[in-house]
């Protein structure tokens, strides 16, 4: 089964294959010391959230990543990979070579390297946590609670509509309850459960993860 | 009240005072002259969020909110750094700490811009007044969560000051998501707070609207124009113009010096506007704790300490959304995977330094309003941050953490004692080796005294001109040694008040 997520609405198929072997270098399949493993990049749907993402960039920082992209994939023709055939592209090379890549460019005494690599880590670290299992694994996801009703609701639409989806009226308006504090223990937002919906296949379907469900 | 679906042609108004920009300092001004009685018109580039307009992810979240989608860095010495353009500027998504700017501080601004009207003592019934209306009160132990009482406790320890972090928020819940905006309603964000209370008092507020230019002729502002801006893409839609007895500036550090630059280099004559351009580097440190912390519980950021503070550092505890946070981490593969696992036992603190040497400035980039940032990095300043660091060492073994993640090359990725942690006294980190990122910036409009060497004066307004005025954070003429957006709301009062009277 491919790992490429279709369709793409930003990512090129060539881009997409160079995210999917990135984010399986970075999050690979495996057991880790403190049991359950966590799901690898591309089951997290890393390529698919980091197509959904791209398409909210300003163009010029969107051609800035497709040219992280390319100088990623080629830079092992100048910095090849240890082992046999290390001058590959970085999809061609073999998934452990692709880990010793990583570690060169992080662990470099050059700052502008590491910076570099910095800024691809980041897309692939912020992508991999927009995964719910990833945190839930993690214990990170979300907690669940109400939002009230303030002022400010009854004055402004949700962004891009107009002011006839302003659902609230006076009569809806509520406090933030004091001395409320959550349990860290307590229920998931809900997406964020087995159940909820995936954040990941929402943003596939380039909708809003929004957060504001009111209790 | 104006949104995006608002706007099916050009629109033109008039106003006593139009103020361009509703973060903190804008929001204030605003409120301010419209509660005195003043006809105003609030101008925002950015949209109104709603709760239902919350990304929980980081990453989406960031481009939604943040110029340039969250990926703006400087050259020179390159960092991130971070503006956001929403109804409300920065208060959305920041983390809502109030600091009072101390008094030695504003005393080494009264020497170095010849400043005879900005002590603690003439600040002070500003912050009183804000702080009462906003709720500003130090972050309740109930909700701090472990990961900020346990740096209270190193910090006890050590016999370092402590204290938890003022902030403006009312009934926090401690859900640790005020870097994507506050489901719970309970930080007083100005877009839930002062820009409702401008237009209960009267202002109109356009939101979308992008200024252009500043409208001069002589001494003399009269208004500004530009166009609607569709929120995300920026794409241009009808135009504005909107005529005002006064103008009040208030974009942001980054923004304003172009919109004066692009009007004519506009109050200019010091040759300041966009120079002097200063920021608070910051940087972070990961601890691992032998019990879970269950991070995930705990105001965003609820204790500081601001026991270095005249050396230079101010220390802070931290949270944002784990794909963020996780960025800094170190390693790939399985061992990554573990780090992890290990953020249920981590607290992450950091460090912001004053940063006296380092300077920069802003330019326009090509023809648009999009700035070029340029910035050096002091020796002596990193210097004072890797010292920062040192701190944030002893203060997690102190608290019992198992091992720490320094995040600083050269470093092995983990110190597992206090006795491993002593390279970093040893061998203080250079700028190189340190990650660092800054949402703390000052100077390119400076106040200052003396109108050949600054841009504005104490009230905030132009030298050159007799009714423009900039209210933001780029008036500060150095850094306010702890978090800026206070004093900025409380200057920006000082000279909303002063417009008033004058008007
Ligand atoms: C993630 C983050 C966390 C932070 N945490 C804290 C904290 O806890 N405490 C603290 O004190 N500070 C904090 N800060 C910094 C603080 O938010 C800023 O110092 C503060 O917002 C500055 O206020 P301002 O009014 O000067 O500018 P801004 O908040 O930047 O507001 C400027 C506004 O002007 C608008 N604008 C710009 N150009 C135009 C134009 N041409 N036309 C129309 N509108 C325009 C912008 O969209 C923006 O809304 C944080 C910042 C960030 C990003
Ligand atoms: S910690 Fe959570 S509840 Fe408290 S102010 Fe921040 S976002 Fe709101």
């Amino acid at each position: 089964m491919s790992s490429i997520p279709l369709p793409l609405r930003q990512l090129s198929a060539r881009e997409a294959r160079f995210f999917a072997a990135a984010a399986d270098a970075a999050f690979p399949h495996g057991t880790t010391r403190d049991g359950p493993p966590l799901p690898s990049g591309t089951e997290a749907g890393v390529v698919a959230h980091l197509d959904g993402w791209l398409e909210l960039l300003p163009r010029r920082n969107r051609t800035l990543i497709r040219l992280l992209i390319v100088f990623f994939e080629y830079a092992t023709w100048v910095l090849p990979a240890p082992g046999r055939g290390g001058r590959r592209r970085f999809t061609a090379l073999a998934p452990e070579q692709r880990v010793a890549v990583f570690e060169a460019w992080s662990g470099s005494r050059l700052r502008l390297r590491r910076l570099v690599f910095a800024s691809l880590r980041m897309l692939l670290t912020s992508s991999y946590f927009a995964s719910p299992a990833v945190l839930r694994a993690t214990g990170l996801a979300p907690l669940a609670f109400a939002t009230p009703v303030v002022e400010a609701d009854l004055l402004y639409p949700p962004v891009g509509q107009a002011r006839d989806a302003i659902r609230w009226r006076r009569e809806d308006l509520s406090r933030p309850p004091l001395h409320a504090p959550l349990d860290p223990h307590g229920p998931l937002h809900p997406d964020y459960t087995e159940e909820g919906a995936s954040t990941g296949e929402r943003a596939r379907a380039g909708e809003s993860a929004g957060a504001g469900a009111r209790g | 009240m104006r949104v995006f679906a608002d706007y099916t042609g050009p629109v033109a108004d008039r106003c006593d005072v139009v103020v361009v920009g509703s973060g903190p300092c804008g929001a204030v001004a605003a409120y301010e002259l419209a509660a005195a009685g003043r006809d105003v018109v609030l101008l925002e580039e950015g949209p109104p969020f709603t709760p239902a307009d919350f990304e929980l992810d980081g990453a989406r979240s960031m481009a939604r909110t943040m110029r340039e989608g969250g990926l703006r860095f400087t050259s020179g010495y390159v960092m991130p750094t971070m503006q956001a353009i929403a109804l409300g500027g920065g208060s959305l998504v920041n983390s809502a700490i109030c600091g009072r700017c101390p008094d030695f501080r504003l005393a080494e601004w009264a020497e170095a811009a010849a400043l005879e009207r900005t002590a603690r003592s003439d600040l002070d019934p500003h912050y009183d007044a804000i702080a009462a209306f906003l709720g500003i009160a130090p972050t309740p132990d109930e909700v701090q969560g472990r990961r900020n009482l346990l740096f209270r406790d190193g910090c006890q320890a050590l016999g370092w000051d402590n204290e938890p972090c003022a902030r403006n928020v009312v009934g926090c819940r401690g859900s640790g998501e005020c870097f994507t905006g506050c489901r719970a309603r309970a930080k007083q964000s100005m877009d839930i707070s002062y820009v409702p209370a401008a237009i209960r008092a009267g202002a109109r507020v356009y939101t979308s609207v992008q200024v252009q230019r500043v409208l001069a002729a002589g001494r003399r502002a009269g208004g500004v124009e530009g166009r609607v801006a569709a929120p995300f893409t920026g794409a241009p839609g009808p135009s504005f113009r909107i005529e005002a007895k006064a103008v009040v500036l208030a974009a942001g550090v980054l923004a304003t010096p172009l919109l004066l630059r692009r009007s004519g280099d506009l109050a200019n004559r010091s040759k300041q506007v966009g120079e002097n351009l200063q920021f608070h580097p910051g940087t972070s440190v990961m601890g691992v704790f032998p019990e879970p912390v269950e991070p995930v519980f705990g105001a965003t950021q609820g204790y500081q300490s601001l026991h270095f503070l005249r050396e230079g550092f101010k220390l802070e505890t931290l949270w944002a959304p784990p794909g963020v946070l996780a960025v800094r981490l170190p390693g790939s593969g399985l061992e990554l995977e573990q780090k992890l696992l290990d953020m249920r036992r981590a607290a992450v603190w950091d460090c912001i330094a004053s940063c006296k040497r380092s300077r920069g400035r802003v330019r326009e980039r090509g023809r648009s309003l999009q700035p070029a940032v340029h910035w050096r990095f002091h020796p002596d300043d990193a210097r004072t941050l890797g010292r920062a660091v040192w701190a944030l060492a002893q203060i997690f073994f102190a608290a019992g953490a198992e091992r720490i993640l320094p995040g600083v090359a050269g470093l092995p990725d983990e110190l597992g004692s206090l006795e491993a942690a002593r390279v970093l006294e040893r061998q203080p980190p250079r700028a190189a080796d340190l990650v660092v990122a800054s949402t703390h910036a000052f100077g390119t409009t400076r106040m200052h005294g003396d109108p050949a060497r600054g841009v504005v004066d104490e009230d905030l307004k132009a030298h050159d001109l007799d009714n423009l005025y900039v209210v933001d954070t780029g008036v500060f003429p150095g850094s306010p040694a702890v978090n800026p957006m206070f004093t900025g709301m409380a200057l920006a009062r000082r000279s909303a008040l002063a417009l008033a009277a004058r008007i």
